[in-house]
Formats: structure tokens, sequence, C-alpha cells
């Protein structure tokens, strides 16, 4: 039988999706910066973690098997992103407001009922990735769903949690594990879905809707700032966690496989709960026996979380727009497709609204935008995050602004970025090529002068007046080009 | 049917109508009145208002599931005839708490049997013979009385010979007081008193207890008879540092490695299988200990600030204090001069009068010496007592010592006493590596 022809409703196939995706925010229980670095680190501390019993006094299974590891764990840090709470050496601050607003919109648009009290929980992990031994979560909201083609999906839950310490190095020889703290504490935003996803193309089909709730609000963008979890079984079968996707076109392809290894599981009669890890090639493999609720307590240092009416209220009257309702709006200011989809990746939505207050030829903007900083890094091979960094919203309002004056002249601006980028202040190119654009002027009327004095020369010959009168101040190829446009070969 | 939920078990298995919902969840204690909070299924808590709560059924009754966590059931004791007898004496602290899951709050081991449980290479080190309760107290509601009891326990196990060290477990914030306090008890010291702490609660796999019960362990067997803290050298979960009790100061709110030696040098290096000694220390002997624990609460310790006026001495005289230990500037002043606020007058009236003044340093580090400056010798001419290198709160602890052993009491017996080395709480040498490790 071949992959595709499997009856999924036959086999009873479940299938819920988990993802995690972090916040564009500082991190959530500290004002330590979210980004990672790759430089090296400028300090190590030494850890280790031990065994708990949970809140019934029992020790979770998962807990278990990682303790009975007993490792020394290295954690790396940088002053810029890791304080004491990342270090394990001082309490949490009060949970990231700006997080919580963020993981409140998603929820919203995820259609979720928000629970108005909760209770900040860790949750025990003694892989080493934490240095407290526990992630802490909050469950946010719960009963939402979105509509895919194939059908309603549910969405169980939305928690709020801390990213986990990334592993940089495991040598299991030396039984040395090592990891960054950068990522450490970075906000996450956990969606669950119900068990309602009836075959393996759905499951992309939900991730990719989801995702783009994810990117109207603010997210993380790039590799490994979102990671997608898949829950999957078929009728006979435990349920079986896969991790570690980075890309949801590989979910199909790792749903179809899982179905086959589980299919083969029942005839064996090996039946276990476990988290598995998505390879590659479509494979999974065991990564850990399936945690269950002992993991969970509270976190004790920090109040009960309550969530006002008047906040979910503010957020859900300016609830940002979803992508695709994004583009028919860039549509109807006129906009083409390639720009929309420039300017939607780019994650420009913003600016360009601002800076058509100040001038509406959008498409003039979404150049300035996306277009051309794009040429420009591929002509000067300056990266674009360096472009970005000097064509700020301020220079290009002012940019345009000296367009609306007459300053300068529409065909000028990419010149102008140009020298921005190579280091002039925003007045210092304006104020170029005002000049030069007064000096072609001149030269222009110069030429149409001797022209009209004297007719009938060749090309050469105004050449060699022209130039002795604007010696130095025009190049010799202005002036052929200008001259060419007057007088014939 | 309404069901006052408030009368519902903690612990109780529920289905829960609401305004918001339905839930099947646990009920938990809730620590606001007017929300009901909950623990679901995936382990995470919420809160419901009260007021939203439409109807209750119960599912299951709470489990009693004290029995796994060593409550009521005697566990077979394993003494292993090889290894030295260590009392463990538990006095409250972070390190004694744990979560309590009904409320969410962290309260006293019932048990500190548990600890045992949680840390067994502890028990690789040496048998923990009996485990003592005299209180179970965070560190800040303690009071001469405790010192004094905490003292008469310890020397009762220091004087067994079947017993050959002890540990004392005992909150951060005041403990280096009562481990200044077991040095001026405990005369003839005769074997280690370690006293050791925890920052984060023991039901936390990053604990610091693990390590620094370990360590203590191993001080305890070792040959200084010294009473000591050890906890965390650094901020790694590598050694730890056994202190002079009465030279240590907590120095941090938060870290593991937060006692810092003041004005001296750790003891020993201690690694959770071994021992590196650094400085000199007083070794185990067969002496009989004998307890002098009583202490003296008409003591006071105040901290000069600019312009204080002096009167703060004559209200301590009139509720009958004998003691006051000035924590004053660097190396020994207080406000004197024109100004209508000068301490002098008053410093001679109530010394003339009885009080015992103490001089110790807001510095902390380093020796007072009022001989430096003009100010300096007007004060000490007026009497005052100026303690060298030691720690205000030691300082404290000992002038509420020394009033209370010192018979018959004068101002001269009590100077002298304060001025003598007891227990090692000056330090003649004061050398470069003592400051800020």
């Amino acid at each position: 039988m071949s992959e595709h022809d499997l009856n999924y409703t036959e086999l009873g196939f479940k299938a819920g999706l988990e993802i995690h995706q972090q916040l564009d925010t500082h991190k959530l229980f500290c004002n330590c910066l979210s980004e990672l670095v790759n430089s090296e680190p400028e300090f190590e501390i030494k850890r280790k973690l031990h065994a708990i019993a949970g809140e019934t006094g029992d020790i979770d299974i998962a807990v278990r098997f990682e303790a009975g590891k007993d490792r020394e764990f290295t954690y790396q840090g940088y002053s810029q992103n890791t304080c004491l709470v990342e270090l394990d050496e001082s309490p949490p601050e009060m949970i990231n407001l700006e997080a919580l607003k963020i993981t409140l919109q998603v929820a919203l648009l995820l259609n979720c009922e928000v629970f108005p009290v909760t209770q900040i929980m860790r949750k025990t992990v003694i892989d080493g990735s934490n240095t407290s031994g526990f992630q802490r979560t909050v469950l946010i909201a719960r009963n939402g769903f979105v509509e895919t083609k194939h059908g309603r999906v549910g969405i169980d839950t939305v928690a709020l949690e801390e990213d986990a310490a990334r592993i940089v190095e495991n040598d299991k020889d030396k039984n040395k594990v090592v990891y960054r703290l950068d990522r450490l504490g970075i906000p996450l935003i956990e969606i669950a879905t119900a068990p309602d996803i009836k075959n393996p193309e759905q499951i992309k089909g939900v991730a990719l809707h989801i995702g783009d709730i994810l990117r109207a609000c603010r997210v993380k963008r790039g590799i490994g700032t979102i990671r997608q979890d898949i829950n999957i079984s078929v009728k006979g079968h435990p349920r079986i966690e896969i991790k570690g996707f980075q890309e949801p076109r590989m979910m199909v392809v790792t749903a179809e496989k899982e179905i086959q290894r589980q299919l083969a599981n029942i005839k064996n009669k090996k039946l276990d709960k476990e988290v598995r890890k998505a390879n590659p090639d479509g494979t999974t493999s065991f990564l850990r026996p399936m945690p269950g609720a002992a993991r969970m307590y509270p976190e004790t240092d920090l109040p009960l979380l309550n969530i006002s009416r008047d906040l979910i209220n503010g957020i859900k009257a300016n609830l940002p727009k979803l992508r695709s309702d994004i583009k028919e709006e860039l549509k109807g200011h006129g906009l083409n497709d390639e720009m929309i989809n420039l300017i939607v990746s780019e994650n420009k939505l913003d600016e360009l609204k601002e800076l058509i207050q100040i001038n509406s030829d959008s498409n003039l903007i979404a150049k300035m935008l996306v277009l051309w900083p794009k040429e420009i890094s591929i002509k000067e091979k300056i990266s674009l995050d360096e472009i970005n960094k000097k064509l700020t919203l301020d220079v290009l309002e002012t940019i345009l602004q000296a367009l609306n004056n007459k300053k300068i002249q529409k065909h000028d601006i990419q010149n102008i970025l140009l020298d921005i980028v190579k280091s002039k202040s925003v007045s210092e190119a304006i104020k170029l090529e005002k000049q030069s654009n007064e000096e072609l002027e001149k030269l222009e009327n110069e030429i149409k002068r001797v022209i009209k004095e004297k007719p009938g020369l060749n090309i050469n010959a105004y050449m060699g007046l022209i130039m002795a009168k604007f010696k130095g101040k025009v190049s010799g190829k202005e002036v052929i080009e200008m001259l060419g446009r007057y007088v014939k070969g | 049917m309404v069901i006052n939920i408030k009368k519902v078990t903690p612990g109780t298995e529920v289905e829960l109508h609401t305004k918001k919902g339905d839930f099947n969840c646990v009920i938990l204690e809730s620590p606001t009145p007017e929300i009901i909070l909950v623990k679901l299924k995936s382990g995470y808590n919420i809160g419901i208002k009260e007021e939203d709560i439409l109807d209750l059924k119960v599912i299951k009754k709470k489990e009693e599931k004290e029995n796994e966590r060593g409550k009521g059931k005697k566990e077979k004791k394993k003494i292993n005839n090889d290894l030295p007898n260590v009392v463990l004496i538990a006095t409250g602290g972070t390190i004694s708490s744990r979560l309590d899951y009904k409320t969410g709050g962290v309260k006293w081991l019932t048990n500190p049997q548990e600890l045992l449980k949680v840390y067994q290479e502890l028990l690789k080190i040496c048998n923990i013979s009996k485990i003592e309760v005299p209180f179970m107290k965070a560190s800040e509601n303690m009071a001469t009385e405790d010192w004094n009891k905490l003292s008469e326990v310890a020397a009762k196990y220091l004087n067994d010979s079947k017993v050959d060290g002890i540990i004392i477990t005992h909150g951060t914030d005041f403990l280096a007081y009562s481990a200044a306090a077991l040095g001026f008890s405990l005369k003839n010291l005769n074997k280690p008193v370690v006293l050791t702490y925890s920052q984060r609660s023991s039901d936390r796999a990053s604990s610091d207890a693990r390590l620094n019960l370990v360590c203590a362990a191993r001080v305890a067997v070792s040959d200084i008879a010294e009473v000591m803290l050890v906890g965390h050298g650094n901020t790694n979960d590598e050694f730890c540092y056994a202190l002079r009790g009465n030279k240590v100061r907590k120095m941090h709110t938060s870290r593991r490695d937060t006692f810092r030696p003041i004005n001296s040098k750790p003891i020993a290096k201690v690694y959770p299988d071994k021992l590196e000694i650094i400085s000199e220390y007083r070794k185990r002997n067969n002496n009989k200990v004998e307890l002098k624990n009583k202490f003296s609460d008409k003591v006071a310790l105040v901290k000069f600030y600019p312009g204080q006026n002096p009167e703060i001495l004559e209200h301590y005289q009139a509720k009958g204090y004998r003691g006051i230990v000035i924590e004053m500037s660097g190396l020994g002043h207080v406000l004197t001069g024109e100004s209508k606020n000068n301490w002098l007058p008053k410093l001679r009236k109530v010394i003339r009068e009885g009080m015992i003044v103490c001089a110790a340093s807001q510095t902390l580090y380093g020796r007072l010496d009022p001989w430096v400056y003009s100010v300096g010798r007007e004060l000490q001419a007026t009497g005052i007592i100026y303690l060298e290198d030691m720690l205000p709160e030691t300082a404290l602890v000992k002038l509420s010592w020394v009033l209370a052993n010192v018979k018959p009491i004068s101002q001269d017996k009590v100077k002298e006493a304060m001025l003598t080395n007891i227990a090692g709480e000056f330090n003649s040498r004061l050398t470069e590596e003592e400051f800020l490790n």
C-alpha cells in the first residue's frame, strides 16, 4: 500500500499542532535584550540539576529520565543578554507586559477565551536547558478556533512561556553539555490546537494559517524563531509528539512516515507515549518519554496574573490585520502584487502607512522602503540590515519632505539613498543632489545659449567651448550626454 | 444546589460550572480570598472569580499522599559503622522549606528527613545519626532566646562522644548573627559546628542546598573545631567555602554565593570529594564544651547617618538598654563640632551614666582607627570602645553575650572582654586578599 493511498478516516488519524513563536520584545521575566549572539561568550558558569518530586510527591517520568543522566552543565553568557535572572541567581521580575499584550492579540485573533486570572507556573525541565530546572509558563486563553479549507480546527490553549537556553555543544563521550543563555527567557507564545486535524495535508494548512496570524503581530522572524511540534496518533496507538520542524512542508512527509511507524508498532505491540525528534529526511527518532502533569508547579516568586477586561478591550479595539487583509488593503493603494509581497515579507507595512501620510505616491514609497535598499545592498555589497539601520523612518520622511518642497526631484531619490548608505548625512545628501541639479540646469542653459549663438558646429567643437567654461565643475561624460540631446552625431 | 466552594477541601477534584465555561480541575488553596485557584488537567493553575461559579460537583476527594513523603512512615535508619556520625539541627529558613502545593506558598518541611531523601549524597560522607528541630523559624524571627536554645542543643551533642560533628541548617538573612552567637556561647569548642543554608528552596532542581549540604558534611567530619558557615564559593555548583562564623556577612539578596568573608580568609575550600585548607584553624580535640549561652536583649545596633540627632542615645538609655554598637563612618567618626547635633556631649553623658558604647565601621572592610583625626581622639576620650576590624553584627552579638556573662559587671570588665579575641572575631593582620572576595 503506498503512503498516498492511506484512508485517514479509517485509520482513526488524529493530529494536533503545537506552535512556539518567539515574540519581538525584551525577555519575559527580566529586562535583558532578546537577541542571539554568535561571538565568543563573555563568561561561563557550571551547574548541576537534580530530580525533585512534583506537586503530587511523584517524580515525573520525563524528569526521572533526565535526572538519571546526572550531568554537569556549562552555561555561556553575555552581559547584554544575560543577567542574574537567567543565571538563577535572582527571582524573576514582573512579567513583560508587552509580551503579554502580544499574546492577547494572538489569542483574540485565534478566537480564544482569555482567563481573567491565571498563575505563572514552573514546568520542570532538567535536561539543563533551563538553569533553574524549570521553564516558566502561563496559560492565557483557551477554546479558540481557526477556519481552514479542510474545516474548522479548535485551538485548545494559548500560553506564554520563556524560551530555553540553546545547546551549543553536547559531547556525550566527555559528558559535557554546553548551553548558551542568550535565548533563555525570550518570550515564546505556545499555541496548541485540538486534535481536530484529519490528514497530513491539513497539518501544513493549519500551520500556515496560524503562522499568518502570528506574523500580523510583533513576533521575531527568521530561522529558529518559530518551532512546530505535532501530536499524532492512529487508532490503537498512544499519542506521539514530534518536535523540531523548521519547515511546514516537511510535516506532511513526516506525518505519513509516522503513521507507518505507528501501524508497525501496533502490530508489534510496542505502544509507548513518547516525544520524538523530526529528522531532516522525514523520519523521527526517540527523544524522551512524554511528560505528565506532575511536572507543573506554581512560580511562588510571583503573584497571580490578573488580565483585566480593560486590557482585553483595549487590545480588541486595535487588533492587527492579517497578511491576507493587508494585501487587499495595499491593492487599494494601487500597488502591484510584487511590491505588496515585498512590503509584507519585509514587514514594512507600518512604515509605508506612515510615509503615505507625507506623500501619497505609494509606489515611490514602496520602492524607497524595499526595492532600492535591496538594489543598493546587491550593488554595493552592504548587508540589508546595515542599510535599514541608516535608512530610518526619519530619514525617509526628510527625503519625502524635500521632494514635496521641490528641493529635489523624484529621480534623485535613489542617489540620495545611496549617498546616505555611504555615510553622508541626510541634509548633505539632499544638498548635494540639489547642487548638482542646479549645476546641471546651468549647464543645460549654457549649452542652449552656445548652440543658439553658434549654430551648426559639430559636437566636439561644442564640447570644447562648454568644457572651457565649466572646467572642473561638471564631468565630460555629463556634458557629452547633455549635448547629445541637442546636437546630432 | 449551591455548594459553598470555600468549604471544599483543597486537593479535591471537582467539575466546575462557571460563567466562563466548565472545568474539570482540582481545587487549590488560594492566596486571594475572592479568587478560587484550581489546577487543570494539563497541570496549569488558573483563577476563577468566586462570583463566576455556578455549580460544582465533587469527583474525587483529596488523596492522602503524606506517606509517600515520609510522614508517619518510620524509615529504618541505615547506619554505616565506617562513617562518622553527624547531628543535623534544622532551624528553618529556605533550606528547611518546600513548596506547599495546596497553598502555592512555601512552608516548612514537615519532616526534615525529606531533606535527606532529596540529598542522598550526603549519606555517603556521614551518618545523620539524629535530626533535631529546636524550632522552625525564618531567621528574621529569631531572637536572643533562639541563640540560647540553639547553643544548648549544639552543646549537648558536642559533648556526646558518639557524635563527630554538627550541621545546622538556617535561614540566610540573620545566619551570621547565630553563627557569631554560637562562637561565643560554646566555650572550649571540640568539634566542627557547621551552619549552612540555601537561597533556592530544596523543591527546585537547581537548589544550592545540594552542594551546600554535601560540603557541610565534608566539613562536619573534618578536624576543624570551629563554628563555620559553609556555602557556595562562587556562582558555580563546584565548591564551597568554610567561613569563620563571626567574620562573615550576607552580601547579596539572592545569589547562592551571598556569604563573603570580611576581614578574613576562608578556613577551607570544600569540594564534594575533598577539602583544601586555606588558613589556620582550631583543631578537633577532646575538651568538654562549656555552655555559656546567656544573651542580653538590652543591646542595640545604631547606624549613624549624616546630620543624625544624638538623642537616639538617650532614647535607648531611657528604655533601659545597657549597650549600643554604633556603626560609625570609615575610621570611626560621628557628627561633632559646632553643629547643634554634636554627638560628643550626649556620648559623654550616657557613658558616664553607665551605658556601654562600642564602635564598628560602616565600611565593613578594614580596621577602625580613632588616632588618625583629632575628631577620633575626642570621641575615643568619651569612653567609646573601638572594636578594631570586628563586623557590626558580630559586635552586637558579642556585646549581648558579654553583658550577660561578665560578672561582676563594670565598664572596665566589659571593655576588656569586648577587646579580647574570644572566638576569632578579631584579625590582627589584614592582608591584600581579604578585600572584596
